[in-house]
């Protein structure tokens, strides 16, 4: 017995969850991805991070299943999407950005629906549906209509209905878009405790930094290509640097900081940002304008800051040449 | 901790699809039972037909004009358009129908449909099912008005009668998915759904009898040719026929007609449906 299990751990390790090989997509004039390869390990959390526009969902759709890719392979848990696209899906519990519930339906019978276009058994459906409810703690709202959920709770009902099928890879865009802190706190809650609960693999996209911390892997995209793929604390540790975010005073203050380090500022929609060069430039920079701003903070090799070193830009604006392209 | 999740799953068995499909006709059902708008409009639109409409022209469908009994066929008018509204209804209904698939599209539920490992025909099959049953739910409320139209109902043609509804309204509503597919917006869906219900409807002889007494010769000389050709053409005039030698034993064309083109209706625009809803 125990050289057979052996044997399955040692397969399991071989098999990735996902496991993309060489996907190119192409629309019109835009290469939406260009050439990404990679594997998921089983277990993990892997998340995609990047700008509005860098792929991400549409890499996302691909993945399961609703977006033919132009070139390369897709396998899921080693069935290849694009040969047995229905049966790949089996393994894929998806939440898209946008919410996807029947509003006029109550939240029992989402779930229920849910579970019946995925061929779970009365029997299974119930106790996994009551285990669920349990686990996002909706179980006292399981009759209310879904049009009476508040944007939070709604996200948890999505979440849990991704799991009434038993699927082993649970796949989010952006779980936490359009909520407040305290639901996206809640929401990272809710996934963790649901990963060790059902073993489950976890892929997701956002584009908060801080929510990409506790992953295992980051994939960092950027116009299609990936940039970087390691722990976040590789990364941080790799290209990462220390920068100090202030809100100067008035407009002439800026502009003095400006031109005083052209090289290390650029300019974020509430401020400044500069790059600490060695430990005497913030000495420096403290002694000359410490009382000429009105906040001070201390970036410490946040992913934000990788990102700003291999692309030069900043995650959270749009720039002009990467924008849209995202439904 | 359990143990990670790793093992792929095998294809869908078919009973799982019997009931997904079971899942999909359940919601639109539903749907339909919680919309009042949509009960609202199923019920005022035959009594307006039938009380309004057919009570008010009743009296000059067969009539004396200069002392000489004009024939047109051996049926009151309320009688003539029965079968007709039970049509109207359906039509209605299942093009409207259609509109859930904008809803769902709009609203992203489409997408937790086509994630699932449901085989897409099946899909378009719960779909169709679920709005060609309110169609004919929708046709049933007109045949409580029965009565009213002087119509007597004989047990034995009422199971026939609703096969050749639940036909119609199968076919209706894979043109509708047809439609919704093409036009992207509510508003103009309404519009468009419209455009397409009433013209069909109207030139289906369904209103108005092509004179069976006259030859073909003596009805193109009464008729402008234009109009018995549009009317000879559309296939809701075979379904009207179908539905009014079923109910109330009158047939304008060959009655083996109805039925051929109601079998071929549900299953061409069926086909035609899943050949657009592969596309997305």
């Amino acid at each position: 017995m125990a050289c057979g299990r052996s044997l399955d751990r040692e397969r399991d390790a071989m098999t990735p969850a996902i496991s993309l090989q060489g996907v190119s997509k192409q629309y019109g004039e835009t290469q939406a991805l260009a050439d990404i390869s990679l594997d998921i390990t089983p277990g993990k959390m892997f998340a995609l991070l990047g700008p509005n526009g860098a792929g991400k969902t549409t890499l996302l759709h691909i993945i399961c299943t609703i977006l033919e890719a132009d070139s390369g392979t897709i396998r899921i848990f080693g069935v290849d999407a694009a040969k047995e696209p229905a049966r790949a899906r089996r393994n894929l519990g998806v939440v898209f950005q946008q919410n996807s519930l029947d509003r006029r339906l109550t939240v029992m019978e989402n779930l229920e629906f849910h579970g019946m276009v995925h061929g779970v058994p009365r029997g299974t459906r119930r106790q996994r549906i009551g285990e669920l409810l349990e686990a996002v703690n909706l179980a006292g709202r399981k009759n209310d209509l879904v049009e009476t959920l508040s944007a939070g709770l709604a996200r948890r009902l999505e979440i849990a209905r991704a799991l009434v099928h038993d699927a082993g890879i649970l796949v989010m865009d952006e779980p936490t878009v359009g909520l407040d802190p305290e639901s996206r706190q809640a929401i990272w809650h809710y996934i963790e405790s649901l990963r060790r609960e059902f073993g489950l693999t976890i892929v997701t996209t956002t584009h908060y930094v801080d929510e990409v911390e506790n992953c295992d892997t980051v994939c960092i995209l950027d116009k299609g290509r990936i940039i970087a793929l390691d722990s976040p604390k590789r990364l941080r540790a790799r290209h990462g640097a220390e920068y100090i975010r202030i809100v100067p005073n008035d407009e002439a203050v800026a502009d003095a900081i400006r031109a005083a380090y052209p090289d290390l500022v650029s300019t974020l929609p509430d401020g400044l940002l500069l790059r600490i060069p060695d430990a005497a430039f913030t000495q420096a920079f403290l002694a000359e304008y410490g009382n000429a701003v009105s906040e001070l903070a201390f970036d410490r090799q946040s992913l934000e800051s990788v990102f700003l070193a291999l692309t030069g830009r900043h995650l959270g604006r749009p720039s002009a040449t990467a924008g849209g392209g995202r439904r | 901790m359990k143990p990670v999740r790793t093992a792929p799953k095998g294809r869908l068995p078919l009973h799982a699809v019997a009931g997904g499909v079971y899942a999909i006709w359940l919601r639109e059902v539903k749907r339909a039972i919680r919309d009042r708008g949509q009960l609202i409009g199923g019920i005022s639109r035959p009594l307006l037909w039938v009380i309004v409409l057919g009570i008010g022209l009743n009296p000059y469908f067969r009539g004396e004009i200069y002392g000489q009994v004009r024939y047109v066929i051996p049926y009151t008018y309320l009688q003539f358009i029965f079968p007709a509204v039970i049509v109207l209804n359906i039509m209605y209904t299942s093009v409207q129908s259609a509109v859930s698939l904008i809803w769902d599209r709009e609203f992203g539920f489409l997408r937790e449909v086509l994630v699932s490992p449901m085989p897409r025909p099946f899909v378009l099959l719960g779909k169709v099912l679920g709005g060609a049953t309110v169609a004919m739910a929708h046709g049933c409320l007109v045949l409580v008005l029965a009565r009213f139209a002087d119509v007597t109902i004989a047990p034995s043609s009422i199971a026939y009668g609703l096969f050749l509804m639940f036909l119609l309204a199968f076919g209706l509503t894979s043109l509708g998915i047809i439609i919704a597919n093409r036009v992207r917006s509510f508003e103009g869906f309404g519009i468009f759904a419209n455009a397409v219900i009433l013209p069909l409807y109207f030139l289906s002889s369904s209103i108005f009898p092509l004179d069976p007494a006259l030859s073909r010769a003596q009805t193109l000389i009464v008729y402008p040719e234009w109009l018995v050709l549009l009317i000879e053409f559309n296939p809701i005039t075979y379904a009207v026929d179908a539905l009014r030698g079923n109910f109330i034993g009158f047939h304008q064309f060959a009655p083996q007609m109805g039925i051929t083109v109601l079998v071929a209706m549900a299953a061409g625009f069926f086909l035609l449906a899943y050949l657009e809803f592969r596309k997305k």
